[in-house]
């Protein structure tokens, strides 16, 4: 038995060291916000927050987490830049089919937390491995820019 | 004739004769272990603590428990492995310029493996590189090495492969090119390349250095990548362990030179490498290396690996002129600052498909195993290493946590790969490359399989 502190909250679980994080938390915590792509680290479907950093969960081993603070769709909202991400999000509607979406998000609350007025190139360098095939990439630059302007 | 020309005459076959002799001579160049200037003596005559065999934890095993381990330190199995085929059972393709060979099976099946094999044969294709129907072995195999395997430890991993199911499987046609596919030629190259003497260990030098050199120069084959070939294609130990570029890939120069070859890592770090493949500040082995540590070093007892990197520090100092001295600090975090920004397809690929990992700084935010800073790749202006590394990933099995990188070669163009190559060693080492895209088309070529 190991454990993970995820979104503030310390969770058991077992799971071999070499198991991708992804898994542990979709398949044995039942965290499924955290969405499967590409499986290669290429898409940014499964970015979570390994202390603050954006991250691909389907290639990190879960040895590797150790006591890292784990943040995830689910509890992102509680950070102020992942609540203005938000909130911009709903506000312009960014989402079409929605399944990229929770990897673009943590992507922008990490770009924002960081970088807290990006320009278009802050907003290329940061997001430019979240791939949506739905191509909301317009709306998605500018939910990016009026969170930024949310005081 | 006259008397007089004769004698002139015969004068100049004589001083032709020399310089042909002296030629031969200075092609071969010295053995592996000629450095050492201690008279080497036969293994009978040798007082202390037998430098070959297995370790003594292993003295008590099986006879095939015994060629297992060696069979491992000999690391048989990578090349006579086909990817995702049956283990010993070959096919494995070694791209050469002047065609392809493909690894036998050496199961013990009688039709197409080593079956029929008589200990004496098995002797023969080992030292001396013939093979049972007579035939020569090309020095792929690296027969120049296992001559100095002791014929005990021969006999124990013929035991070991016999041990093994046998696999009926016959590989593919070797493709070679004229006169490189005419076998008895080699009997001429054998007689002068290979010395065909059993390992002599050298009384002034410790126990420990005499079983790394065993395990080093007979077993781990370690100069068959790391030494440069002369123009015969056969080891040239005036540069021992200096670096060679081997089927498309860079094994860097690990003699003791502190700059550009491993004289400056500790030896922490040096055991760290071999039997994990990583060592903090020194990157990740991949590729080759990578392969010889999950399926060789990295199988090794501690002791064993302690006598390589004693055996390692003792090899003489060569520079690598192309290599900086200087390894490249960490990267700014900033993705405005660094890189090189000639061509802006280098940092389009680097951020949408390796910064995830990797970060702005080379640190990875998830393992060090994938932290770029230090890295002896990067910090090589040819980076032959990079684009392989980018065309193949990194498929690393200890520990059994280790990450991989997946492979990018059928994503990537050419183009593309040279240009993430050219961006990553300028930002991640301390002199930049200029590879084109013809360049990694030729890398794709020489690559294994």
């Amino acid at each position: 038995m190991a454990t993970l502190k995820i979104n503030g909250e310390t969770k058991d679980f077992d799971a071999p060291d070499d198991m991708p994080l992804l898994w542990v938390l979709r398949d044995v915590l039942g965290m499924t916000g955290t969405k499967y792509g590409c499986g290669i680290a290429q898409c940014g479907a499964c970015t979570v927050h390994l202390d603050g950093q954006p991250v691909r969960s389907c290639l990190l081993p879960v040895g590797e987490v150790r006591d890292r603070a784990i943040t995830t769709i689910e509890g992102v909202g509680a950070t102020a830049a992942g609540a203005k991400v938000q909130k911009a999000w709903l506000d312009l509607e960014v989402i079409q089919c929605g399944y990229c979406q929770s990897g673009q998000i943590m992507s922008a609350a990490a770009l924002l937390a960081a970088t807290p007025n990006p320009d278009d190139a802050d907003i290329d360098a940061a997001m430019a491995g979240n791939i949506c095939r739905c191509g909301t990439y317009v709306r998605i630059r500018a939910a990016i820019k009026r969170a930024a302007s949310e005081a | 004739m006259s008397r007089k020309s004769r004698r002139i005459l015969l004068g100049l076959a004589g001083v032709a004769v020399i310089v042909v002799v002296a030629g031969i001579l200075i092609l071969r160049g010295p053995g592996p272990m000629t450095f050492a200037a201690g008279a080497k003596v036969a293994l009978a005559d040798y007082r202390a603590a037998d430098p070959t065999g297995v370790p003594p934890a292993l003295a008590k095993a099986s006879l095939v428990e015994r060629g297992e381990y060696l069979a491992r330190a000999a690391d048989c199995m990578v090349c006579h492995t086909a990817p995702g085929g049956k283990e010993y059972a070959g096919g494995f393709a070694f791209k050469l310029p002047f065609g392809t060979l493909y690894s036998t099976n050496i199961t013990p099946d009688r039709e197409t493996g080593i079956g029929d094999y008589t200990d004496q044969q098995f002797l023969d294709a080992l030292h001396r590189g013939v093979r049972r129907d007579g035939a020569r072995l090309y020095p792929a195999m690296p027969f120049t090495s296992y001559t100095y395997i002791t014929d005990a430890d021969a006999l124990a991993i013929k035991a070991y492969l016999f041990s093994l199911p046998p696999v009926r499987a016959t590989p593919p046609r070797n493709t070679l090119a004229f006169p490189f596919d005419q076998r008895w030629a080699m009997t001429f190259w054998s007689v002068l390349f290979n010395s065909d003497e059993r390992f002599r260990p050298d009384p002034a030098q410790s126990p420990e250095w005499n079983r790394g050199a065993y395990l080093a120069e007979a077993l781990a084959h370690c100069g068959e990548c790391h030494t440069p070939r002369n123009p015969a294609f056969a080891l040239d130990n005036y540069d021992k362990f200096a670096g060679a570029v081997t089927a498309g890939w860079r094994a860097y120069n690990i003699t003791s030179d502190k700059a550009t070859g491993v004289g400056a890592w500790s030896d922490d770090d040096l055991v760290s490498y071999l039997t994990r493949g990583h060592a903090p500040g020194h990157g990740t082995a991949s590729g080759p290396m990578g392969e010889a540590v999950d399926h060789s070093l990295g199988r090794l007892v501690p002791e064993d690996i302690r006598a390589l990197v004693v055996y390692l520090r003792s090899v003489p100092p060569v520079a690598s002129p192309d290599l900086p001295a200087t390894l490249a600090p960490p990267a700014p975090a900033s993705y405005r600052q660094g890189g090189n920004l000639a061509d802006i397809r280098g940092r389009r690929v680097f951020e949408g498909a390796c910064a995830s990992c990797h970060s702005w700084t080379g640190q990875s935010p998830l393992t060090p195993f994938a932290t770029l800073t230090g890295a002896r790749a990067g910090n090589d202006s040819s980076a032959i290493n990079v684009a392989q590394i980018v065309i193949s990933g990194t498929r690393r099995h200890t520990p059994a946590d280790a990450l991989s990188m997946p492979a990018f070669g059928n994503i990537y163009s050419d183009v593309e790969i040279a240009a993430v190559a050219n961006y990553v060693t300028a930002r991640f080492g301390s002199k930049g490359s200029a590879i084109t895209a013809d360049d990694v088309a030729a890398l794709r070529k020489q690559g294994s399989q």
